[in-house]
């Protein structure tokens, strides 16, 4: 939707910026040679622009159903109403570190520095443990939407919606300049679901999702799948094609294949399609975008014969519109048996459905292999269903070395940690 | 559209308004809270050499502050401190502020009384805009009396001159909001229509 090639350029010749006499004399010149129409846009006219792509009129099916606001401003964590989180019996929550609006995605250093990604606020903050007091500053900022981030061999990886940044020996040069990478990943300009997840796979490749750039299109063949690139941006490959918006994604503890969450279209129903849980086991897999959605669902606006041909259906269901983000395995040993190789999914929450659904941290169980899946709510509360209102959006979860596991909560700019006592 | 699928949507369309009247009314409340209007106009007086008192902007291109929404006022102080959106009149302005400060000078503006259309405009040119706004959804997020919403800018009666250069920088992605829908929305939309889209909405209440 926002071609960028770069932010800093296109702001140089904002028009805001060209306030003055000489801009509104030229203003005023171009409104006399174009010349508004007098006629209002016949009926064919918007239909002729709906299909060109120029008017939003998803946004008209239901007027009320925009999206929600975002918060840019700090909450205090006595505004922050933890009393109100639910776990299952013997866990326990607390805030871990806070001030910090837009906090999204989380990685950790070899050294226990922590770092968070965000969007709208342009910023990616870095938290380090002061004696169990935790400090955080702001690494970079004014970038766009700078929302993965991922550790590997010392260094810190960046991704702003088309540009890389490496911060090498941060954790002990935190003044390190960071070195800019964008020319080798070849990312491409476009914002709309290309805020980017990062991870190191066991193969010590950097996976990188590209999104599809709409709610519903044909993706163009850089668009729309998971790519694998040598840490230096050389030597790309595309694991996983038919993506429509993946936010999260981990390898499994014990194959070390690649699982990932994936985000439905919206505007075609309440109730569908479901958001996915995904589980690449051949390299390229096509996994139906913008055909064939959830378990098997046809898309309603492009149509073709067998939608659902060759699709790799998902390992699980992640409910309606409920925007299934960051996601880890838990390989430790503080939570009880049963979490053992299990997926923590932050579901941030719907916006496109009248009943709000999400706003929580799932749990799923499958095999190995991806079979008999359960999705079992486990960090609830953020919303009240009654009042159909919410106060949190858990965007992503990150497991400590203890054990202990994190989550990031993007609505009120805090991290919660939550632990096990049996 | 079979009847039961449109009675549906029929009933979730009124739940959803329900719920956005409550998620207003909880807003308001909200926004009362904030913000201490007395401290934000002490706050504000560096802001009105442009934006004129009680942010009646007398300047071109400079939108006027005056009756817009808190929330709106805050969110824009933060994109341009943090620099994502840039103006150059402000540089370094906000460097000092907090999150506390914007909700002052945000309530303070919000009480200020709305701006008024300058005069009846040009009817036929209204008659576009107005049919314009209309099959664009405008209303969607603006509100039917485009006076806005949460952070979406009361933009009734807003400057004809400021009104169109914002939706041009939009659409030429020279500008974002929190997210991208103003760009989804204004994706090609010619300058002619963006014209007459910005002279119906700059003579609102006529």
């Amino acid at each position: 939707m926002k071609p960028t090639i770069s932010r800093l350029v296109q702001r140089v010749v904002l028009p805001v910026v060209a306030i003055g006499a000489g801009m509104t004399a030229a203003y005023a010149l171009a409104q006399q040679m174009v010349g508004p129409k007098t006629t209002p846009p016949s009926a064919k006219e918007v239909e002729q622009r709906k299909s060109k792509g120029g008017y939003y009129p998803e946004r008209m099916k239901n007027p009320n159903l925009s999206g929600h606001a975002y918060k840019m401003t700090v909450t205090p964590p006595n505004e922050i109403p933890l009393d109100r989180i639910k776990l299952p019996k013997g866990f326990k929550v607390e805030i871990w570190a806070h001030g910090m609006p837009g906090v999204r995605m989380m990685a950790r250093g070899t050294k226990g520095t922590v770092w968070a990604g965000t969007r709208a606020i342009g910023r990616v903050y870095e938290i380090k443990d002061k004696g169990g007091v935790r400090e955080h500053r702001i690494l970079a900022q004014k970038l766009n939407q700078p929302n993965g981030v991922a550790f590997q061999g010392g260094n810190l990886y960046v991704a702003a919606i088309n540009r890389v940044f490496r911060y090498d020996g941060i954790e002990d040069n935190p003044s390190v300049k960071p070195v800019e990478m964008t020319a080798a990943f070849k990312l491409p300009p476009d914002v709309h679901h290309n805020w980017k997840f990062m991870a190191f796979g066991p193969d010590s490749k950097l996976y990188i999702q590209v999104g599809s750039p709409c709610n519903i299109c044909e993706p163009s063949p850089e668009h729309g799948q998971i790519r694998r690139y040598v840490a230096d941006g050389s030597n790309m490959e595309v694991v996983a094609r038919g993506v429509r918006n993946s936010v999260g994604f981990d390898f499994h503890p014990k194959t070390g294949e690649l699982w990932f969450t994936d985000n439905g279209r919206d505007w075609q129903a309440e109730n569908s399609p479901e958001d996915e849980l995904n589980r690449v086991s051949k390299m390229g897999q096509f996994f139906g975008f913008p055909y064939c959605h959830a378990n098997g669902i046809p898309d309603m606006d492009i149509k073709k014969k067998d939608p659902c041909k060759g699709v790799t259906l998902p390992v699980a269901l992640m409910g309606p519109h409920a925007a299934a983000l960051g996601m880890r395995f838990y390989s430790g040993s503080m939570f009880p048996k049963e979490y053992q190789d299990t997926v923590f999914v932050a579901r941030r929450g719907s916006w496109n459905r009248s009943q709000l659904f999400g706003y929580d941290v799932a749990n799923v169980r499958a095999t190995p292999q991806g079979k008999n899946a359960k999705v079992i709510p486990f960090m609830t509360g953020f919303k009240d269903d009654k009042e159909n209102k919410f106060w949190g959006r858990p965007a992503d979860v990150m497991q400590m070395p203890d054990g202990s596991l994190l989550v990031a909560d993007e609505q009120n700019g805090a991290i919660y940690r939550v632990t096990y006592q049996k | 559209m079979p009847r039961s699928e449109s009675a549906r949507r029929g009933a979730n369309l009124r739940r959803a308004f329900l719920f956005v009247s409550f998620a207003l009314a909880a807003a308001t409340a909200a926004a009362q809270s904030k913000g201490d209007p007395a401290k934000g106009e002490a706050k504000a007086k560096a802001c009105a050499a442009c934006h004129g008192e009680a942010g009646r902007a007398p300047l071109p291109m400079t939108p006027w502050l005056n009756g817009q929404l808190e929330e709106v006022t805050v969110l824009q102080l933060v994109l341009i401190r943090e620099g994502l959106r840039e103006v150059p009149q402000m540089a370094g302005m906000l460097d000092k502020l907090t999150d506390p400060d914007f909700f002052d000078i945000g309530a303070y503006y919000a009480r200020q009384a709305p701006p008024k259309a300058s005069g009846p405009g040009d009817a036929k040119r209204r008659e576009r805009g107005a049919a314009l706004a209309k099959s664009m959804g405008c209303n969607s997020c603006h509100m039917g009396d485009y006076s806005g919403q949460k952070q979406v800018p009361r933009i009734a009666n807003q400057r004809e001159d400021y009104l169109a250069a914002t939706l041009k920088a939009y659409r030429d992605n020279k500008r974002t909001g929190p997210d991208t829908s103003m760009n989804g929305a204004m994706y090609k939309v010619p300058d002619a229509d963006i014209e007459a889209l910005a002279h119906f909405l700059a003579h609102h209440n006529q």
